[in-house]
C-alpha cells in the first residue's frame, strides 16, 4: 500500500483526468501535473473511479438494490401487496390442489408480478424486497461492526508490538479456528434458552442481535490480520518515527498518520465482506437457523426455492437472480475500489 | 402407534439451477376424491372358516417369476415379530411372518379379519373372555417341521421376556389384567426358566388347539392377533435376541441375506403352501431391499421409470410433498400411483392444565386453518381435512364436524374473536409448540396469523423433530397448544379414544397429549370396551368422541393423513392396503 505522498506520485504517472487518458490527443503533461497537485487522494481515486465504467455500473446497481431493499414498505404500498398475507390460502383460485400456483410460471400475472410463494401463497415480490431488506440491513450492520473492531485489534497489534501483538494475534488465530455456521446452529438455542422465557417466542430483535454478535464475533479476523501487516510496516517507515521523534502521542499518531494509510485496505476488504455476510447470513437462513416464521428472508426464500423446484423454479429464479446479480456487481466494485486506490496493482 | 413421520424433505443440491420456466400448476390435479373415500370407507369383519381357507383369491393377470427392486427410507431395526411396531417392518413382515389371523382385501375393497394360521377368526366364549383357535393342517416352517401350538404358546409367553420392548402389549395386559407395564409380573423371566403361563391364562390342550382366558371380556382380540408384532416364532428355533437378525420364516418369502442399513433380500419359502394362505401370493422369485433411499430419492427414481426402476416399488416410502406437484400432474406417473390413507390423525392437542376456559379453546378451535395444514403436505394427496377425531380408516368414522373445520377450512376468525371476547381473554398469550420441520413451520405461519387476527399473543415454540414427542409428552410442559397425531393399531376406535383420551392414562410421555380426565367420559370408555358386538361398539365409540369433542374439547382435529406411493411400470398387482398403510407387498408380480 501507499503512503498519501506516493500515492499522489502514482497518480501522476497514470493518465491525467479529464479522458486524457481515454483521449488520443495529447495533453500538456505540465498542464496536468498541475491539475492534479491540489487533489487529495480522495479526489485522486475518485477521478480514476469515475472512468471505470464496471465500476460505476456496479456501484449503480447495488445503489439501486440497497434502493430497493431501503425503499421495501414504499414498494409494497404502492404495489398493494404484503410479504405477510398468504393471498393463495385466503383467496381460492390462486393455489391448485397440491398447494401450488395455479397460472403457469409460478403464477405471474399482472397481480402477483413475481408469482405466489407455493404452500403458503405469499406474494414472492413483496417477500423478496423485504427479504432483501432483512438480509442486507443485517449484512451492513455486521460488516461496520466487523470493520471496528478489526481496525482495533488489528492497529492495536501492529502498532503496539511484542506481548499484546501476540496475543492478540492468537486470539485472532483461535477466532478463525472457529466454524461459523455450526457455531451458530449451537449457538442460538443456547441463547434462547438463557434469555427468553421458554414459554415465549424468541422476539425477531433477538433473533437479529444473536446473528449479528455472532457473525461479527466470527467475521473481523481476515481484516485485522491485514491491518496489522499494514501497520507493521507503516510503524517503521520516516513519518512515522519522525512523528514519535517530534513527541506526538500514540494516540495521535493512530489517528492522524496511521489510520489515513489504512483506508485502501478498510474500504477494499468491507466491499468483499459485505456480499460475503449477505451470503452467510442467506446460508444460515437455508440451513433453517437464520430468521424465522413470518418475517421474510432471502436466504430462507432459497430454501423453500429448493424444496419446489421441480415443480416451479420460477419460484427460485427471482431471489436467485437477485443475489447473483448482486453478488457480482458488489465484487465487481469492490475490484473498482481498489484499483481506483491502487492503480499499479493488479492490472 | 406413534408417528415418526420425521418428515424430511431434503434440500436439494444444484438448488441454484435457473434455467428453464416452470408450466405452472394447473387447475384441477385430480387425486382422491370424496366418492374414492366413501369406497375407502372401512368395514372390518370377522370372516369364517370359509373366507380363511386358501389359496388367496388370484390377482388379475399375475405371473410367477421376476425379481422386484423395493427402495425403503429407513433399514429395519427388528425383524423378530415381537419387536415390530412400526408400519414399514410390518409391511415387510407380512411376506415372512404368519399370524393367528390376518387381514384380507377382496378386489373391492372390502377388509375381513380371516384365520391366517387358524382355521377362523377365532370362537369367542359367549362372554368373550375366553378365545378358541385351531391351527390349520399344512401350515410349517421354512424348515419343514410343522406350526403347532407349542409354537404359538412359546409366542406369546416369549413376550413377556425382559428383552422385548418394542412390540404391542395389548394381549400380555389382557392377559395379566394390568395396565401400563403390570403385565411383566406375570412371566418376568419369559419361558426361558421354565416358568410357563398357566392354563388359566392361555391353554394349548393338543397340538392343534390354542385357548385364550382373559379376566375381562376382549371383543377386539382377532383384530390385535392380526397386528404383526403378535406372528409367530418358532420354539426350536427361538435364538432369543439373535432372533431379531434371524428369524424363521413362516410366510411365503424366507431371508437370503440382511444387511442391516443396505441391503437385504427375500427368497421364495418352498415350504409355504398356498393352499393354506386365505391372503398371500407368492409372484416374484425374490424381492431385493435397497435402505437408505430417501423418500425424494424414491419418487424421482420411480418418476423416471428407468431400466431396473420398471420393476421397483418401494413398501412404505411415499411420494415427498414437494413432489406431489411433479407426480399428480405428469398422467403418465400419476397412472402408477396409489393414494390412500394413513391410519394418523393430525390434531392441535390444548394443554388442559393451562387452558382451562373452554371458551378459549373454542376460539382457538375456530380459527386454526386446517387447509394450511394439508396445503403443507401437499394438497389432497398429503391430507383430508378433519372434522371429527376418528380417522376414515377406523370403523364407527363418521362426518360430523363440530367446530365447522371441514366446512370452513380457512377458519373462522371472526366467530374467534367474538368467543374470545365473551370469554374476556383478548390479548392473552398463547404458546404454540410445533416440531420443526418445513410442514409444521408452515403451518404455525398460517395458524400464527389467524391466531393474531383473533385476538391472541402467539408465541411460536419450534422444538427439534428428534425430541418433539418426548418434550410435548411431559405433562409438566410450557406450551399451551402442540400438534400430536395418532394412528390406530387396528381398526376400531378402542385403539384410539382410550389411549388419547382417557384420563387414567395421564403420565409423563403417555399419549394423552391433553391430559384430559373426565371421569365420566373415562367410565363410559370402560363400558363401550366391554361392548361384544363389534357394530355396535363402533358406533358407540363414535358418539363418545364426538360428545367430547363437542362438551370438552380437548384436541382439535384437522387432518386425515394420507400418501401417494408410486410403482414401476413392469410392476403389477398395486394395491393400497389401509390395515398396513401401504402397498400390499403380497399382491404384487413383475410384468413380463
Amino acid at each position: 500500500m501507499t503512503s498519501p505522498s506516493q500515492a499522489a506520485i502514482a497518480g501522476a504517472e497514470t493518465p491525467g483526468p479529464d479522458g486524457a487518458g481515454l483521449n488520443s490527443e495529447p495533453v500538456d503533461g505540465d498542464k496536468a501535473a498541475t491539475d492534479q497537485l491540489g487533489r487529495s487522494p480522495g479526489q485522486l481515486m475518485w477521478m480514476r473511479f469515475k472512468r471505470d465504467r464496471t465500476g460505476v455500473i456496479s456501484a449503480f446497481v447495488v445503489l439501486i438494490m440497497f434502493a430497493i431493499a431501503a425503499l421495501a414498505p414504499v414498494i409494497s404500498w404502492l404495489y398493494g401487496k404484503d410479504p405477510w398475507t398468504r393471498y393463495g390460502q385466503i383467496r381460492p383460485g390462486l393455489l391448485n390442489d397440491n398447494a401450488y400456483p395455479v397460472k403457469p410460471n409460478g403464477g405471474m400475472d399482472s397481480e402477483f408480478w413475481f408469482g405466489l410463494e407455493p404452500g403458503l401463497g405469499r406474494d414472492v415480490l413483496t417477500q423478496l424486497v423485504y427479504g432483501m431488506r432483512t438480509s442486507l440491513s443485517l449484512a451492513v450492520v455486521i460488516t461496520i461492526l466487523s470493520v471496528v473492531l478489526a481496525i482495533v485489534i488489528g492497529v492495536a497489534g501492529g502498532y503496539l508490538g511484542g506481548k499484546p501483538d501476540y496475543f492478540l494475534g492468537r486470539l485472532t488465530d483461535l477466532m478463525m479456528s472457529f466454524p461459523n455456521q455450526l457455531f451458530f446452529v449451537a449457538f442460538t438455542p443456547v441463547i434462547g434458552a438463557l434469555l427468553v422465557s421458554p414459554q415465549d417466542e424468541m422476539p425477531t430483535w433477538l433473533r437479529a442481535c444473536v446473528l449479528i454478535f455472532v457473525m461479527w464475533l466470527l467475521g473481523w479476523m481476515t481484516l485485522a490480520r491485514l491491518l496489522r501487516g499494514q501497520v507493521l510496516t507503516l510503524r517503521e517507515r520516516e513519518f512515522i518515527e519522525a512523528a514519535k521523534v517530534a513527541g506526538t502521542p500514540p494516540w495521535r499518531i493512530i489517528r492522524k498518520e496511521l489510520l489515513p494509510n489504512l483506508v485502501t485496505p478498510i474500504l477494499v476488504q468491507s466491499t468483499y465482506m459485505l456480499p460475503n455476510f449477505v451470503t452467510g447470513v442467506a446460508g444460515l437462513s437455508f440451513l433453517g437457523v437464520g430468521m424465522q416464521g413470518s418475517t421474510p428472508d432471502w436466504g430462507r426464500m432459497f430454501a423453500t426455492g429448493a424444496e419446489v423446484y421441480q415443480s416451479d423454479i420460477t419460484y427460485m429464479i427471482f431471489p436467485g437472480v437477485a443475489m447473483v446479480i448482486f453478488i457480482v456487481a458488489f465484487n465487481l466494485l469492490g475490484d473498482s475500489v481498489r484499483d481506483a486506490f491502487d492503480p499499479k496493482s493488479g492490472r | 402407534m406413534r408417528t415418526a413421520r420425521v418428515s424430511v424433505v431434503g434440500l436439494a443440491a444444484g438448488a441454484l439451477i435457473l434455467t428453464g420456466c416452470s408450466s405452472g400448476g394447473g387447475g384441477d390435479a385430480g387425486g382422491v376424491s370424496k366418492d374414492d373415500a366413501a369406497k375407502q370407507q372401512i368395514k372390518y369383519e370377522f370372516g369364517d372358516a370359509k373366507d380363511s381357507t386358501g389359496p388367496a383369491e388370484p390377482v388379475k393377470g399375475a405371473k410367477k417369476g421376476g425379481v422386484l427392486t423395493v427402495y425403503q427410507r429407513d433399514s429395519f431395526a427388528h425383524l423378530d415379530p415381537a419387536q415390530i411396531y412400526v408400519s414399514d417392518e410390518g409391511s415387510m413382515s407380512t411376506l415372512i411372518h404368519r399370524r393367528l389371523t390376518s387381514y384380507k382385501r377382496d378386489s373391492a375393497g372390502k377388509y375381513t379379519v380371516v384365520g391366517d394360521l387358524a382355521t377362523d377368526s377365532g370362537t369367542p366364549s359367549k362372554d368373550q373372555r375366553t378365545w378358541k383357535y385351531t391351527l390349520k393342517d399344512g401350515v410349517k416352517w421354512e424348515d419343514g417341521s410343522p406350526i403347532t401350538s407349542k409354537d404359538i404358546r412359546h409366542t406369546f409367553e416369549r413376550q413377556f421376556a425382559p428383552f422385548i420392548s418394542e412390540g404391542p402389549v395389548f394381549i400380555q395386559q389382557w392377559m395379566a389384567g394390568a395396565s401400563g407395564t403390570g403385565y411383566r409380573k406375570l412371566l418376568p423371566d419369559g419361558p426361558y426358566k421354565g416358568d410357563h403361563l398357566s392354563d388359566k391364562v392361555l391353554e394349548t390342550p393338543n397340538d392343534k388347539t390354542i385357548v385364550f382366558h382373559f379376566k375381562d371380556p376382549q371383543p377386539d382380540l382377532p383384530y390385535a392377533l392380526g397386528m404383526a408384532g403378535y406372528a409367530a416364532v418358532q420354539k426350536k428355533g427361538d435364538t432369543k435376541e439373535k432372533y431379531d437378525k434371524k428369524p424363521v420364516a413362516s410366510g411365503p418369502y424366507k431371508i437370503e441375506s440382511f444387511k442391516s442399513g443396505k441391503s437385504m433380500k427375500l427368497v421364495r419359502n418352498t415350504e409355504w403352501d398356498a393352499k393354506t394362505d386365505p391372503v398371500r401370493h407368492q409372484y416374484p422369485d425374490s424381492h431385493n431391499i435397497q435402505f437408505g433411499v430417501s423418500f425424494e430419492a424414491s419418487t424421482k427414481r420411480l418418476v423416471s421409470d428407468s431400466a431396473e426402476n420398471q420393476t421397483a416399488v418401494s413398501y412404505s416410502n411415499q411420494v415427498d410433498a414437494s413432489s406431489m406437484q411433479s407426480v399428480r400432474s405428469d398422467p403418465k406417473v400419476k397412472d402408477r400411483s396409489l393414494s390412500g390413507y394413513q391410519p394418523y390423525v393430525g390434531k392441535i392437542s390444548f394443554n388442559m392444565d393451562r387452558l382451562k376456559n373452554k371458551k378459549v379453546r373454542e376460539a382457538i378451535a375456530y380459527a386454526l386453518p386446517a387447509q394450511s395444514l394439508m396445503q403443507a403436505f401437499g394438497g389432497s394427496g398429503g391430507g383430508e381435512l378433519a372434522g371429527n377425531y376418528l380417522s376414515p380408516t377406523v370403523a364407527g368414522h363418521t362426518e360430523s364436524d363440530p367446530y365447522g373445520k371441514v366446512e370452513n377450512p380457512q377458519g373462522d376468525v371472526k366467530k374467534a374473536k367474538r368467543i374470545l371476547k365473551e370469554a374476556g381473554k383478548t390479548g392473552m398469550k398463547l404458546t404454540f409448540a410445533y416440531q420443526n420441520s418445513p410442514e409444521w413451520s408452515d403451518f404455525s405461519i398460517a395458524a400464527k396469523d389467524n391466531l393474531t387476527k383473533a385476538g391472541f399473543d402467539v408465541q411460536l415454540k419450534d422444538i427439534v423433530t428428534d425430541t418433539y414427542y418426548d418434550q410435548i409428552g411431559k405433562i409438566k410442559n410450557n406450551y399451551d397448544m402442540y400438534h400430536s397425531s395418532w394412528g390406530a393399531d387396528w381398526p376400531s376406535a378402542s385403539t384410539v379414544i382410550p389411549p388419547t383420551l382417557d384420563g387414567r392414562q395421564v403420565q409423563d410421555g403417555a399419549s394423552n397429549y391433553s391430559h384430559y380426565n373426565n371421569p365420566k367420559m373415562n367410565k363410559e370408555m370402560d363400558r363401550i370396551s366391554k361392548i361384544k358386538d363389534a357394530d355396535e361398539a363402533a358406533k358407540e365409540w363414535g358418539k363418545l368422541s364426538d360428545e367430547i369433542l363437542k362438551k370438552d374439547l380437548p384436541d382439535v382435529p384437522l387432518m386425515y393423513y394420507k400418501q401417494i406411493q408410486l410403482h414401476g411400470s413392469k410392476v403389477g398387482g398395486a394395491v393400497m392396503n389401509n390395515v398396513i398403510s401401504g402397498i400390499d407387498p403380497t399382491q404384487l408380480y413383475v410384468k413380463k
